[in-house]
């Protein structure tokens, strides 16, 4: 079966994320560090069913604690799977430093930009298409507590793929 | 002026200037990078962490690694 790997800074809301995709109930709460072991599920996609995997956060894919070892370890066993990075849309930069890391690694990557309306309250305003077609991996604006933009992300697993990250900075490097 | 992210008071904001080498890749993951402006939020006590606000971020940091990284204080 196709897995699928969680992955996102701490407390994004992946565990939200990881409920609402398999019907779980695994702890959530709003404060970092509340998954620091992994939780496996499974969810139906449109043509076949993937089993998913709640990665603990990180920040980046040099661990500095337990549950951030915990995180990349996981992503090196699982060679061949998929990642949905869960990022924060308020605190895109940090996000992004993941995505482009787990990118440099091979992996097909779908980007969920989480608690998008915090980031609307917050007056922030982020071009979606301007990343999709920069990072040329599915952005999906995304708020897990009401489950708004789920259908989407399920539905653009299947256009994840890998992307050279040299190409990425080539495109950034345009708009300079 | 330049001072330690640590050394800041609070409310203060400062721009950051140099991060301790084998620092640098942790912290460029938390959105803290040389020329990023910093704002000191929050000291806690007896050598406890600071909390910094990085693009409308909060971030908290270990003293001992606040202590590794150089701002330049704005007036």
């Amino acid at each position: 079966m196709k897995k699928i790997l969680l992955m996102g800074n701490p407390n994004v809301g992946k565990s939200v994320f990881f409920n609402r995709l398999t019907g779980a109930n695994v702890i959530e709460s709003n404060y970092p560090g509340t998954t620091v072991d992994y939780t496996k599920g499974y969810m139906k996609g449109d043509s076949k069913d993937f089993e998913i995997i709640d990665v603990p956060g990180t920040f980046s894919l040099e661990a500095k604690d337990k549950a951030e070892e915990v995180a990349v370890k996981m992503l090196e066993e699982k060679k061949g799977a998929l990642v949905i990075c869960v990022i924060d849309a308020s605190k895109i930069e940090r996000g992004l430093y993941l995505v482009l890391e787990i990118v440099e690694r091979g992996y097909p990557v779908v980007v969920a930009l989480n608690m998008w309306d915090v980031a609307e309250d917050k007056n922030m305003q982020i071009d979606i298409e301007k990343l999709k077609s920069i990072l040329n991996i599915p952005v999906v604006p995304t708020i897990a507590i009401s489950g708004k933009g789920f259908k989407e992300v399920v539905l653009s697993l299947k256009k994840a793929a890998s992307v050279g990250v040299n190409e990425i900075t080539e495109r950034v490097d345009e708009i300079k | 002026m330049e001072k330690k992210l640590s050394e800041m008071n609070y409310e203060e904001e400062g721009r950051v200037v140099s991060i301790e080498q084998d620092l640098k890749n942790k912290l460029a993951g938390m959105g803290i990078r040389i020329g990023k402006n910093l704002k000191m939020i929050t000291k806690h006590p007896l050598k406890g962490p600071i909390v910094v606000e990085v693009d409308g971020a909060h971030t908290s940091l270990a003293l001992s690694i606040a202590d590794k990284i150089v701002v330049e204080v704005k007036k």
